[in-house]
């Protein structure tokens, strides 16, 4: 009985650290963004730092040389693409030009009001309620992507955190297989390098084939012809990483956007073709090439972590927070897996 | 105040020549420069055991060798506890785990209080993509001294089944 209730006081004070933990990391929930967003960075980049120091060169001054290319390389970016981005965010929050879009939606509203009257449906109002929420969602992204306070802290942070996790990451690791006991030191190390292949493998995989897909798509709308191509892009890029309702997510954005652009279905056609042709293209070519492991998730599961994740950290919370979902299955999955056959062996 | 930090460095002087006259006396290890003996100490895992502390259970999956700095270390075979040998400073054990994972044969337990020098898997691997150069060096040392120990076990063997032959009568 005393054992029991030994076990039941070890599992509360768990519960209670485990809350108090997740109750701070809400609190300062700007801070572990950061540092997870440099985290997965750092974890993206690290081979690349390997391949330098192969070549000859110390860690220190492979981590300073991959910082220096990723600055000229930010510098021309911000030169070539960041004046298109901010107008495109830009004309989004100042809201479309709805001539063509409002006839065709006047039309869709007399439609509905002449068949669905039985409904209740009367006074929709479509148009401003649609040229309010495109004005408020472009208002919203701008607060929280171009907030000039976040946006610099952000830059600043972010390649500190990650600057430092790249050159002392070892010695971090060392620091904290050092600080476990004698008996499960071996087997923590053992761990370590198992999650490190997965993990490694898993996460420079999703953001590969995210890049990949946001080229393709900015590309595609660019060919099209459709407005704010270069945002969207990145949209249907970040949104890939959510498996089921990304594709749909970046698709039916860009389907929205040419709609009111033109005011009929032509281009809205073309949009989902090429869409359809950039998935079917991720799913036979890259994602068998590129993503080594795929982390099955149950849709429910999917579904509830992007609610979660939106409702801890935002529309950043809701990108990455099946990748991170996917990465803490892994690390239970292994850990389990491989707790087992160090033990059965 | 000059005594004591001349004090303060000796220590740490000391120590760090401790470990590189250990570590070239490993054949592993035994033809590297000090550059490279200090890369090699940089990813070492330094660890304390107490008198009669299991370092490892035979059974668990092997992931490197142990090299002793200090204090003396039982090699036994369970479940009887038969002592296969007695290791100390500057001996090491379980080299075989750097190159597969299958279990350990046999358990390693601290005989006295034992400072321990742990050079694994994770690591090796690690130095081979950095480093390709020293990581290889080190491989073919590592070959070389598993080669090593194979030969002597199969001068054992020849010697215990001559014996064997010897003492049986002709029929």
């Amino acid at each position: 009985m005393s054992r029991q209730a030994g076990y039941l006081m070890k599992i509360a004070v768990v519960g209670i650290i485990v809350i108090a933990g997740i109750a701070l990391l809400t609190a300062v929930s700007n801070i572990v963004k950061m540092v997870i967003i440099s985290a997965l960075l750092a974890y993206i980049i690290d081979p690349l730092a390997n391949f330098l120091e192969s070549r000859g060169m110390g860690r220190t001054s492979a981590t300073v040389a991959i910082f220096a290319a990723f600055f000229v390389f930010i510098g021309f970016s911000y030169m070539a693409f960041l004046p298109l981005l901010s107008e495109q965010i830009y004309a989004l929050q100042r809201g479309f030009s709805l001539e063509k879009a409002g006839i065709m939606i006047s039309r869709l509203e007399d439609f509905l009001l002449a068949n669905l009257s039985f409904l209740g449906v009367k006074d929709l109002n479509l148009l401003s309620r649609l040229e309010n929420a495109m004005a408020s969602t472009g208002g919203w992204i701008f607060d929280h992507f171009l907030d000039t306070a976040s946006v610099i802290t952000s830059m600043i942070l972010i390649p500190f955190i990650i600057f430092f996790l790249m050159k002392d990451g070892r010695e971090f690791k060392k620091a904290f297989v050092s600080a476990m006991p004698n008996q499960h030191f071996e087997f923590t190390l053992y761990l370590f390098y198992k999650l490190n292949a997965q993990i490694g493998n898993y996460l420079r995989g999703q953001f590969i084939d995210a890049t990949i897909v946001g080229v393709l798509s900015a590309a595609a709308l660019w060919f099209i012809g459709v407005k704010y191509f270069f945002i969207i892009g990145i949209f249907a890029g970040l949104a890939n990483l959510i498996p089921y309702f990304g594709p749909v997510a970046g698709a039916t954005v860009a389907v929205i956007v040419s709609i009111l652009q033109t005011g009929n279905f032509q281009m809205a056609f073309y949009v989902i073709i090429a869409f359809t042709l950039i998935k079917l293209i991720d799913d036979v070519l890259i994602q068998p090439v590129v993503v080594a492991r795929t982390v099955h998730m149950h849709p429910l599961v999917v579904l509830l972590s992007v609610l979660v994740g939106g409702k801890l950290f935002g529309i950043l919370g809701m990108l990455l927070s099946v990748p991170i979902v996917g990465f803490l299955k892994v690390v239970a999955q292994e850990s389990i897996n491989n707790y087992r056959r160090y033990r059965e062996i | 105040m000059n005594k004591l930090w001349e004090n303060i460095f000796k220590t740490r002087q000391k120590k760090k020549d401790d470990i590189n006259d250990i570590l070239i006396k490993i054949p592993v290890f035994n033809d590297l420069n000090s550059r490279a003996l200090t890369k090699i100490k940089r990813i070492l895992h330094q660890r304390e055991y107490k008198a009669n502390e299991v370092i490892f259970n035979q059974g668990d999956v092997g992931l490197g060798m142990y090299i002793i700095e200090s204090g003396s270390v039982e090699i036994v075979c369970n479940p009887e506890r038969h002592i296969l040998a007695q290791l100390h400073e500057g001996d090491f054990f379980g080299e075989l785990a750097l190159l597969d994972e299958s279990p350990r044969s046999a358990s390693a337990i601290a005989k006295t209080p034992c400072r321990m020098l742990c050079f694994f898997k994770p690591e090796l691997l690690d130095l081979l993509d950095r480093d390709p150069k020293l990581g290889s060096k080190i491989l073919f040392k590592l070959a070389w001294t598993i080669g090593e120990r194979l030969k002597t076990t199969n001068q054992q063997v020849k010697e215990l089944s001559c014996s064997t032959y010897s003492t049986k009568p002709i029929q």
